[in-house]
């Protein structure tokens, strides 16, 4: 399975909860425990170790929060 | 860009009670176009970027969008901007926003657009085409296009879209339905859906306040109308539908086809007086079933 990560960033979040609701694998929680400065509640990347990469939290943000990143192995150099 | 636009939208954080320069964006602040994100995370591992923010507003100012939590209009114009992006005609297309809570949108793109007066975009595009129209399809280029709300389209704009489809215009269309007046405060627009409770109708539209009317079937009888759908956004899936009848919209201009239609619904969850999880219950319950997805006219 690939792994991925995604970042959130907390200024544009408006805590819609549109990418905890549509992430398959329920790695996004929305808990009430942080907040932005604007005083929306925080979608957190709770569960990295369940993302597959997907980037369906991405599409379904209105606000362009997330970006979506799949981890690949780095490419070795040709002395290593 | 210069500091005087800067300040401009500096202003839209102002808005929202953020001082701009409080906002540090943890995502790299310059991408270069076709980078793929790439960073290392460890020694072994590395970030490659999937799905983002679409080029257009990567390279400007890192300000919130300034629109309601869970307004779907941003979604749509992802769409529109990652299509843009997968035919590499960013630098070819021209945007003519109408007047309603998108208007704040193209100004956050790094997009050319001419702002249009209250449901003219049509004309203005209709306008922009002849004059710069070049290529050998019947002027394929540049790629013009309009962003409109529902009223902006189709209630004080009904007479500027009808002509541009009877004149067989070869621009597209896009129309962002969010089934009500959101700048306004949630009044009854023309493409309320029976059962919808609105600001003015607070008991939901009955017969006694007249029919929605659905945009897309109507362009469709149109001879000069060449493409003709609805998508929305509530769903993944529906939004890489959406995504494709743009292509399609965007493709059958480039033919030099004719005008091409695409609404899009989107939800306004504080004029529906919903939290933005159950607009979109509501889209799927209620909206779809009076405003069925699909394409009616097509190439």
């Amino acid at each position: 399975m690939a792994r991925g990560e995604i970042v959130i960033d907390e200024n544009f979040c408006k805590g819609c909860g549109y990418c905890s609701k549509f992430c398959a694998r329920g790695c996004i929680e929305q808990n009430g425990d942080r907040f932005s400065p604007q005083g929306y509640i925080l979608a957190v990347f709770a569960h990295p170790e369940k993302c597959n990469a997907c980037g369906v939290c991405a599409w379904m943000c209105p606000d362009h929060a997330i970006e979506a990143y799949r981890l690949v192995e780095a490419q070795t150099t040709a002395h290593s | 860009m210069n500091g005087e636009s800067r300040e401009g939208l500096a202003l839209f954080g102002g808005v929202l009670g953020v001082p701009p320069k409080a906002l540090k964006s943890p995502l790299p602040a310059s991408r270069e176009r076709g980078d793929t994100g790439g960073e290392r995370t460890s020694d072994h591992m590395q970030r490659q970027l999937v799905a983002g923010r679409p080029d257009a507003w990567m390279r400007l100012e890192f300000n919130p969008i300034p629109t309601c939590p869970g307004c779907q209009e941003p979604t749509a114009t992802r769409a529109v901007l990652d299509v843009l992006e997968e035919m590499g005609m960013e630098g070819e297309a021209i945007l003519v926003p109408g007047v309603g809570c998108h208007s704040l949108i193209p100004f956050m793109l790094d997009l050319d657009h001419v702002m249009s007066a209250h449901g003219r975009p049509p004309d203005l595009a209709s306008a922009i085409k002849r004059v710069l129209g070049r290529g050998a399809a019947d002027r394929a280029l540049p790629l013009v296009f309009t962003l409109q709300g529902d009223g902006d389209c189709i209630a004080i704009g009904a007479g500027s879209l009808v002509n541009a489809a009877a004149r067989s215009e070869n621009i597209t269309v896009l129309m962002l339905n969010n089934v009500n007046y959101g700048t306004t405060g949630g009044q009854m627009s023309p493409t309320t859906p029976l059962g919808h409770a609105t600001s003015t109708t607070p008991g939901g539209r009955t017969p006694d306040y007249g029919y929605p009317v659905r945009v897309p079937e109507m362009l469709a009888t149109f001879q000069g109308v060449a493409y003709a759908a609805r998508g929305a956004v509530n769903t993944p899936a529906n939004y890489q539908k959406t995504r494709a009848y743009i292509k399609k919209a965007f493709q059958t201009q480039m033919a030099g086809r004719g005008l091409s239609m695409v609404e899009v619904l989107c939800s306004c969850p504080p004029d529906w007086h919903m939290t933005p999880l159950n607009s979109l219950k509501w889209i799927e319950a209620h909206i779809i079933p009076q405003f069925p997805l699909g394409e009616f006219k097509g190439p």
